[in-house]
């Protein structure tokens, strides 16, 4: 059963200007966008700045207001004004990208870390303490940094802390909005690698937003990449990184650098390659307006978005 | 690259935040000027309580035809007023009720100030549009000409009421302060949190946001007492601040305003006067002070 | 441009009808009303009764609203019930005394503002500018009633070089030279007293100005053109930095009416500021709301003209 399904989202800004701040036009941040999480795996967004996957994951969790569509999550539309926030509250959580704000600098982290316990749970002071000490064990920090405030933490210990909170009232499903890209990159893959571990321990599921397909790669079970607002391509890992359709992923695959220098050449080639074809075919995949059409099924988990009479070449 | 800067930037305004109070103590006693400033308000707020204390206010305000416009004397340190009354007791009386009524208006000034600046700025959209408006229409509003037809029209005036009238319309000021301040604060990935972690708006903006701007609001309160001291003595050299029975620094700088007192009986009104430029200027060189502590760029050394 | 300019005076106007409602709710909340005035106590209530239908007062409030704002625009102000003479009549020849006394306090605030500024600007961190810093923050903490005082004592009364009261020496036919000549030196020292007060800030933030725009990249390349320091500053610095201060006045209209009504008390000038003290003391307050109303929209006005000079003058001011 899925825990999270979105039917085509869509999110849109309004544009304001004229006299009277009248609606002149909108920004379509997300653009009809679906997608279902099954229990305990993990989904990536991926794209470039600005193509809307952080909003999604901040209009699934009530940060952003959603223009139109369905967000069922744990089979309760919260969307509908009359589903029971709370409960959603508590089983949906967020870790954010920023460290260093998301932390607020004048509460200790016994404070930061209680904060949702003692919206939804009422613990009595050593009860709290336990469980918090709990929690700070589980991420890997010792008990005694709960008198502390975030600066004396580093970067990565912070970011932990924020997950500290985000499971403290053991959510089902947690949306990591690029939960690395603010760290070092020796620490990324010991942050990502705990991130696994807790989720196995709890039976976690993420929604994983980044823009790096090197940590997607190893992270995610599925991913979708995201353009403009819209979904260009959906599938499986091996779908995506083996059996790439649309002239975007292959570009963003193409892109990522390999380690080994005896392929340089051989990057290079596909790199040309792909080059090529976003040159010559480049009406093929969007539409007038430079944005990716409708998405049509290639097998039964990989969609990518095409036009309809296009014939797949290679 | 950009992610370096970000992130060494937030590292400096969290360090910042987080020790706020205590630069705020270290650049306050760093800085001479403030330092000898603040020990001489506390030297003269505890002098003017203590001897108050002591001194019979009625026994000051009595008048006494037979000892009128007396030069300074050893019975009278400072002279004597046109009713015979001790110039000197009013002196400490008038800086006892100047001070009073500063601290006063500019602590619930600051208290609506705040809520309104902090819910202006933190909810925005259309509810921060329809504030401002409120806050643009009282702030063009002449302050002085509104506050001395209240309390003319006020049927019975006292020092409570005076206080309420002033604040009325002197909150403009940090309101919009602190609203700028929470627009910048409730964009930072903390107020994000909190919100997805169901901590309610009332929690957030006042558990949340406002220790973030604490040492703002610190700062603008100081500066804001300078003010009110001011604008309550020319109030009351108007004739329009405290009632006849209970002096202050304005009152005994309105006798000022009969030529024989100003060309001739100075010892009533220069000390007023000195008073308040002393009072004022103190406490502005301690908000100037800790204003420079706030902003890293200006610190001193 | 324009949208913003009439975007402004969308706001503008609510802001004038809440003024007038305000000192409206004001006039209804103090003693006495238009009648208190005019009838002799003795008359029997019944008349008085009838008057008062008659006058429109038993109306209700709203009507009675409409009522005074359609007297107000046709200057209509009632009457004032200690100089038994129609309000317009007594503000008319107020307003012309505080009009001149606000433009020599404006023009004195200018003069002494922009070399001011300009020196400390330009001289920045020298011993110069540090005496200006000095002056400014002795004028910021400063009661203008207080200065005023002082210059009065100093100047009018120990040295007598300036008259101490009044707006014009007795005796002096209007019209002749004398009249003029009299009428200036009486303006002096009221309006000077407004000016170096309320200077401060202008010259702190042309400093201000100054300093910043002297590091800016257009100014270096000028002089990496080889363009003379003065005509760098003259050309380049100052067109940037005066024109928002130009536009300051507007703004400066509410502290100008403040100060009016500390200096005209001071130097017992007869305009608005000492009308106003005056009436509110005598409890007449069919003046008291036409002086209120008058400033007010005054201060109202003025903004809206200083906000839409700024935003010809300087676009990033245009908000939303």
């Amino acid at each position: 059963m899925s825990i999270l399904e979105v039917t085509n989202l869509k999110i849109h800004f309004p544009i304001k200007t004229g006299l009277f701040n009248r609606t002149v036009n909108h920004i379509k941040a997300v653009d009809g966008v679906s997608f279902q999480i099954e229990q305990g795996k993990t989904y990536g967004l991926v794209g470039e700045s600005g193509s809307g996957k952080s909003t999604i994951g901040r209009g699934v969790i009530g940060l952003e207001k959603i223009t139109s569509g369905k967000v069922i999550f744990n089979g309760v539309d919260i969307t509908s004004k009359n589903s029971n926030r709370k409960e959603i509250r508590k089983n949906l959580q967020m870790i954010f990208q920023d460290p260093y704000s998301s932390l607020n600098p004048r509460k200790r982290i016994l404070d930061i870390i209680a904060e949702p316990l003692r919206n939804f749970e009422k613990l009595t002071k050593k009860e709290e303490i336990k469980r918090v000490e709990e929690l700070l064990e589980l991420v890997g920090l010792s008990k005694e940094n709960m008198m502390k405030y975030p600066h004396q933490f580093s970067g990565g210990q912070r970011q932990r802390i924020g997950v500290a909170r985000a499971i403290a009232l053991k959510p089902k499903l947690i949306i990591a909005d690029e939960p690395v890209s603010a760290l070092d990159v020796s620490v990324q893959a010991q942050v990502l690698n705990f991130l696994q571990d807790i989720q196995k321990e709890l039976g976690l599921t993420y929604l994983f937003i980044s823009h790096d397909l090197g940590i997607v790669k190893h992270f995610c079970d599925e991913i979708s990449i995201m353009y403009k607002g819209r979904y260009v391509e959906q599938g499986t890992i091996e779908e995506i990184f083996n059996n790439p359709q649309h002239i975007y992923t292959k570009r963003l695959i193409s892109a990522i650098p390999d380690m080994n220098p005896s392929n340089r050449d051989k990057q290079f080639r596909l790199r040309k390659k792909v080059q090529q074809e976003f040159d010559q075919r480049y009406h093929d995949y969007f539409d007038s307006e430079g944005l990716a059409y409708g998405l049509k099924s290639v097998s039964e988990t990989h969609l990518v978005a095409l036009q309809e009479d296009v014939e797949k070449v290679w | 690259m950009e992610l370096d800067k970000k992130e060494t930037q937030s590292q400096q305004n969290m360090e910042h935040n987080s020790t706020g109070l205590r630069i705020l103590w270290t650049e306050l006693v760093r800085d001479k000027l403030a330092l000898v400033s603040l020990i001489m308000l506390i030297v003269i707020v505890v002098f003017v309580y203590g001897i108050s204390f002591v001194m019979d206010q009625d026994e000051i305000v009595k008048v006494d035809l037979f000892s009128i416009h007396e030069p300074p004397s050893k019975e009278f340190i400072l002279g004597t007023d046109y009713g015979g009354r001790d110039v000197f007791g009013q002196l400490i009386i008038g800086t006892r009720n100047s001070l009073s009524i500063g601290f006063i208006v500019t602590f619930l000034s600051g208290v609506i100030g705040v809520i309104f600046g902090l819910v202006a700025g933190y909810f925005g959209g259309h509810i921060d549009n329809i504030l401002m408006r409120v806050l643009d229409f009282f702030q063009v509003l002449p302050f002085i000409m509104l506050v001395i037809v209240f309390v003319s029209i006020v049927p019975n005036y006292t020092i409570v009421a005076f206080s309420l009238i002033f604040t009325a319309f002197s909150w403009m000021g940090i309101a919009r302060l602190i609203r700028s301040k929470a627009l910048q604060e409730k964009e930072l990935d903390y107020v994000q949190a909190s919100k997805t972690l169901g901590t309610s708006h009332f929690k957030i903006i006042f558990r949340e946001v406002m220790p973030n701007i604490s040492s703002l609001i610190i700062v603008t309160m100081t500066l804001n007492l300078a003010s009110n001291i001011g604008l309550e003595s020319g109030l009351s050299f108007l004739g329009f601040g405290f009632p006849e029975s209970t002096p202050s620094l304005g009152t005994l700088l309105s006798y000022a305003t009969n030529p024989q007192t100003l060309e001739n009986r100075w010892w009533i009104w220069v000390p007023a006067a000195v008073m308040i430029l002393v009072l004022m200027l103190a406490v502005r060189n301690v908000g100037e002070a800790l204003r420079r502590a706030t902003d890293a760029r200006q610190r001193k050394g | 441009m324009w949208k913003f300019i009439v975007r402004r005076l969308v706001i503008t106007f609510p802001q004038l009808i809440l003024l007038s409602v305000l000192i409206f709710l004001l006039a209804q909340a103090m003693p006495g009303d238009a009648l208190t005035g005019l009838v002799d106590p003795n008359i029997d209530p019944e008349t008085i009764e009838e008057q008062r239908e008659k006058l429109g007062l038993n109306k209700p409030w709203y009507e009675k609203y409409i009522d005074w704002v359609g007297g107000v625009v046709q200057g209509d102000f009632g009457q004032s019930f200690r100089y038994k003479m129609p309000v317009t009549d007594l503000i008319e020849e107020r307003i012309v005394n505080t009009f001149w006394l606000s433009v020599t306090a404006l023009i004195f605030t200018y003069i002494i503002a922009v070399p001011l500024g300009m020196i400390s600007g330009r001289y920045n961190d020298t011993i110069l500018d540090s005496s200006i810093a000095g002056y400014t923050y002795i004028g910021f903490a400063t009661p203008l009633f207080i200065f005023a005082l002082v210059l009065l004592w100093i100047f009018g009364f120990h040295f007598q070089w300036f008259p101490t009261g009044g707006s014009v020496a007795p005796g002096l036919e209007p019209g002749t030279l004398e009249y003029v000549m009299s009428r200036i030196q009486h303006l002096i020292l009221p309006a000077l007293s407004i000016a170096i007060i309320q200077t401060v800030s202008t010259v702190q933030y042309l400093r201000s100005e100054i300093v910043d725009t002297k590091q800016k990249d257009f100014v270096i390349t000028a002089r990496a053109k080889g363009a003379s320091e003065s005509r760098v500053y003259n050309r380049h610095i100052l067109r940037n930095s005066l024109l928002p201060i130009a536009a300051f006045f507007g703004y400066e209209i509410t502290m100008l009416i403040t100060g009016t009504i500390f200096v005209e008390q001071i130097f017992s000038f007869p305009g608005m500021g000492q009308l106003f003290i005056e009436s509110v003391l005598q409890r007449d307050f069919s003046v008291v709301n036409a002086v209120v109303l008058l400033f007010g929209a005054a201060a109202i006005l003025g903004a809206l003209l200083s906000d839409i000079i700024l935003s010809m003058v300087d676009p990033r001011i245009r908000i939303k």
